[in-house]
């Protein structure tokens, strides 16, 4: 049977694999230079609008700043992670997305493992350690940026000694006293979570130190918002958040501090082309990563949202972080397997909601 | 009640527009619903899994803890639809028939319950009583209230709170079109005051039962409530539940079909009660004959008692939203102390990026109710004419429409309205501010329809046919005859229609145009990033700017319309 309402398999899907390889050589055929092929053919044709999906809080200064610098017309669509990637989803056998710019890598795994990200391609730029941990193997999807997860927040004039380790968190000292998000509301959580399994060894010695949690009274909110307005009101001592919120909340609330416990996990901030979009469209997408790359790209970055995703440690080796941003000396990061920890996102998740949250 | 011959203009509107019609709610409607609900028993239709036919997804729901919660949206809802009755009907009457001071901002108070998203009085509700929340900050230790409120009885509170104005509505609709006649009939004939209430009661049921079953079906449909309140309570909701179906990821489109199915099947029960309730019966009461008021007056006690009585209700379901919602936009640090900064406001004042949503917003909202009121009326008329299968189907239909949430509703567009075949054609809707207001006006449209079925069902054809006897022609006379009747709810409809679409979010967050987010992206977008406050801050402003556009709609209503217009619509107040 043929299905009526989706794109042939051997029409459009392969074309844009077969233009993808071709454009995916002219991009690597260009390493060592800072002009690319692929960036000479989106300005050769007459620009096409550039439609980006992002969840970054600086994503509406980068677009702007990357029109002003290429002509390239960008239509943004600036939604939470969780929309955008229904969007993805509902709309895969007719996408009309250029590329993806959100968080953390799981996400990107997924839809590279469903084909719909353009493999074999990244710009030429010189990661830094934590970028190279992030890059994936395939090169489907390109970091720009990494928070943590999860950052633990305190309020340093109630909490004089915070917990060390995370097996602290377990133990009656912090009863009812630790917050962190719920994963099927929150997309960072998900990693944290999964980071957590990942360096205890495994899923159900991760689900028995959350269950530890659940029994000394751990308290899940939706997002980081909630999670740090529940510890600004005194309802919780411990926040377990994303890093960026963390010390976003930091700079607002002078008494907040902000401390990591080992292992914290990264959490990338990157972007995936559309496999099946057009050759115009992946080249302009191509130049758009090479801006985001570009120091004026990520000087864009680190101001356009000061209090928020701004306060991200950068991946590459020409960028440093922003002062505020805790010195990661001392700390340990694991990054997770997307590949492996993806593929059970939805199985862990059900499994939190139904064991932990309610 | 049709006759024969009778040869109005809306008659032959109506039979000219039918097609037209029923083009649109099958576009609009119909094929967005339906190309999601197959995704339940087809998934790979489109593309979102291998099975061209399975009932697995289906048996899925009737299962474990969504089964569970769906149990738990349906007497929840029913609880809440019959709660919003009982306090929506007195209120009604008390605006309508009686002399009670101040009774004018209690219609204003229910527009201003409307206008707020659900989830905005559910966070105020949080934020007041959870633990070292504001009630225990001023000194208020009631763990018993937070126990109380953080659980199902807060869930139906806010709920029957929502379906209150619903009920206000459509009661006073009906109410305010029902003549003195009724009631000194049923005195003089010996009723006392009971008696005369059981006949008004019995005459006001079609508004009654529409009540209920608007109410029952925004209820099951909810998402600020059960993804605030209820979700804080640990007391999942179905559409809690269906909703982490398409959030988690990878989303389960043919899962949250299955809870989608479940979902419009569950508004079958409201309908057939209904239907059972009024089969046979005619209650065209509102004629050319119909008779002014002799409002009550009420004594001194009755009135201090009604006085607390609303005053109550616009302390639960205004008064703790508002300080929940106005407290956090004034604190600048997280909530972490009560210092009040102005900080959000400026920063908003000094975002030009604010305005454009707004006005995008603003533009949605006047388009899209406009045409939603004009296929309102058209639909309520259908519905309150005859009853037909086609009039069965479309009531089922629009009621079905109401209970899905507007999730699925959106995510029925993208599968309807992104198919590769209509591409190849040249037909590229998707991610287009025609198919977003489209969309608006589609998700409005059953409320809106149901909402003037009560003045509608009140319309008599004598009406029509007194200003053709006069000389009028059709047009003239349906404008001179009909319109003005019915042109103060239309004018409510299309506030209702306008306030539900400016501040409209999960349509407007799967359809909207890239570049062109409408305000409620906006201000989710700012909630998301950490800036809460600002966030907060643009859903004052914008709650603010949607009441000054009712209050600049109904005061032009007050200087434009024809003093005529004003007195016989005051009759059929929407």
């Amino acid at each position: 049977m043929v299905n009526l309402f989706s794109s042939a398999p051997g029409g459009r899907r392969l074309a844009g694999v077969a233009l993808a390889a071709a454009a995916s050589a002219v991009g690597l055929a260009a390493c060592g230079g800072t002009t690319t092929k692929a960036a000479s053919a989106a300005s050769a044709a007459t620009p096409v609008p550039l439609v980006v999906y992002s969840a970054q809080g600086y994503d509406s200064a980068e677009t702007k700043a990357f029109q002003a610098a290429t002509g390239i017309p960008v239509k943004l669509d600036d939604n939470s992670t969780g929309p955008l990637l229904t969007q993805i989803e509902a709309s895969k056998n007719n996408p009309n997305w250029g590329l993806l710019w959100v968080d953390g890598a799981t996400a990107f795994a997924s839809l590279d493992q469903q084909g719909l990200l353009l493999k074999g391609w990244e710009p030429s730029v010189s990661w830094d350690t934590l970028g190279t941990q992030s890059v994936p193997s395939d090169k489907s999807y390109v970091p720009t940026g990494v928070t943590l997860m999860a950052a633990m927040v305190y309020d340093s004039t109630k909490v004089a000694n915070p917990p060390t380790a995370w097996s602290q968190l377990t133990q009656t000292q912090w009863k009812g006293a630790v917050g962190m998000n719920d994963p099927s509301q929150s997309g960072p959580t998900y990693p944290f979570i999964a980071g957590m399994m990942n360096s205890l060894g495994g899923v159900s010695q991760g689900e028995a130190y959350f269950t530890a949690l659940k029994a000394n009274g751990l308290v899940v909110h939706p997002t980081n918002g909630p999670t740090l307005q529940a510890l600004t009101s005194g309802a919780i001592k411990l926040a377990l958040v994303q890093s960026s919120a963390g010390i976003g909340a930091e700079a607002t609330d002078s008494s907040l501090k902000v401390a990591y416990l080992n292992p914290v996990t990264l959490l990338p901030s990157a972007i995936g082309i559309d496999s099946k979009a057009s050759p115009q469209v992946q080249a302009e997408a191509k130049r758009f990563v090479e801006f985001v790359m570009s120091a004026a790209g990520q000087h864009v970055m680190q101001t356009g949202d000061p209090t928020g995703d701004s306060l991200y440690y950068p991946v590459l080796s020409s960028v440093s972080p922003l002062s505020v941003l805790p010195s990661l000396a001392g700390v340990k990061t694991q990054t997770i397997n997307p590949y492996t920890w993806g593929a059970q996102e939805a199985t862990i998740n059900n499994w939190f909601d139904s064991n932990i949250v309610q | 009640m049709s006759r024969p011959g009778w040869n109005s203009l809306t008659d032959r509107l109506t039979r000219a527009g039918r097609p037209l019609f029923w083009m649109i709610v099958a576009g609009a409607i119909l094929a967005p619903c339906a190309c999601f609900m197959a995704l339940a028993v087809s998934p790979r239709l489109f593309d979102q899994g291998p099975q061209w036919f399975t009932l697995q997804y289906l048996r899925g729901v009737l299962s474990g803890g969504v089964a569970h919660a769906l149990a738990d949206s349906m007497w929840v809802s029913a609880v809440a639809a019959v709660m919003g009755a009982a306090i929506g009907f007195p209120m009604a009457w008390l605006v309508c028939r009686t002399t009670m001071p101040g009774r004018r901002f209690i219609r204003g108070g229910m527009w201003l319950v409307l206008l707020l998203p659900s989830w905005l009085p559910a966070l105020g509700w949080v934020r007041l009583v959870q633990p070292d929340g504001v009630m225990y900050r001023i000194g208020l230790d009631l763990p018993v209230v937070t126990h109380l409120i953080l659980g199902p009885f807060g869930v139906v509170l806010l709920l029957g709170l929502r379906c209150v104005p619903f009920a206000f509505l459509a009661v006073s609709a009906a109410l305010a079109g029902l003549g003195q006649e009724f009631e000194d009939a049923a005195r003089v004939h010996g009723a006392g005051r009971l008696g005369s209430l059981r006949v008004v009661a019995h005459i006001l049921a079609p508004a009654i039962w529409s009540a209920l079953a608007i109410g029952f079906a925004e209820s099951v449909s909810d998402f600020g409530v059960a993804a605030t309140l209820a979700y804080s309570a640990h007391f999942p909701l179905a559409t809690y539940q269906l909703y982490s179906a398409i959030d988690n990821f990878p989303p389960s489109f043919p899962a949250a079909a299955a809870m989608g199915w479940l979902l419009v099947g569950s508004v079958a029960i409201p309908l057939a009660l209904q239907a059972k309730a009024l089969r046979g019966r005619s209650y065209a009461v509102l004629s050319g004959r119909t008779r002014p008021l002799n409002p009550v007056v009420m004594s001194r006690r009755a009135t201090f008692g009604a006085a607390a009585g609303v005053s109550a209700f616009a302390f639960v379901a205004l008064g703790i939203p508002g300080l929940g919602a106005v407290s956090g936009s004034l604190l600048a640090d997280f909530g972490s102390s009560f210092r009040v900064s102005f900080a959000n406001y400026d920063a908003i004042i000094h975002n030009p990026t604010l305005i454009g949503p707004i006005d995008r917003s603003l533009v949605y909202g006047i388009v899209a109710a406009t045409v939603t009121v004009v296929a309102g009326f058209v639909a309520a008329r259908m519905l309150a004419r005859t009853r037909t299968k086609a009039t069965r189907t479309l009531d089922m239909l629009l009621l079905a429409a109401v209970a899905l949430p507007s999730v699925v509703f959106a995510a029925g567009y993208i599968f309807a309205y992104n198919l590769p075949f209509m591409s190849k054609i040249g037909i590229d809707l998707y991610q287009t501010t025609t198919l977003l207001v489209v969309a608006y006006i589609a998700s409005s449209l059953p409320t809106n329809a149901r909402i003037l079925f009560g003045s509608v069902s009140q319309l008599q054809p004598s009406l029509h046919d007194a200003a053709r006897a006069h000389g009028s022609g059709p047009v003239r006379a349906w404008g001179r005859g009909v319109l003005p009747a019915i042109s103060r709810p239309l004018v409510m409809a299309w506030l209702l229609t306008f306030c539900a679409v400016f501040l409209e979010l999960p349509i407007s967050q799967l359809l909207y145009a890239p570049s062109s987010p409408p305000i409620s992206v906006a201000i989710q977008d700012n909630l998301g990033n950490y800036h809460y406050g600002i966030g907060i801050a643009q859903a004052v402003v914008s709650v603010i700017l949607a009441l000054l556009a009712v209050g600049v709609v109904l005061g032009a209503y007050r200087l434009l319309a024809p003093a005529g217009w004003r007195r016989i619509g005051a009759l059929t107040r929407g």
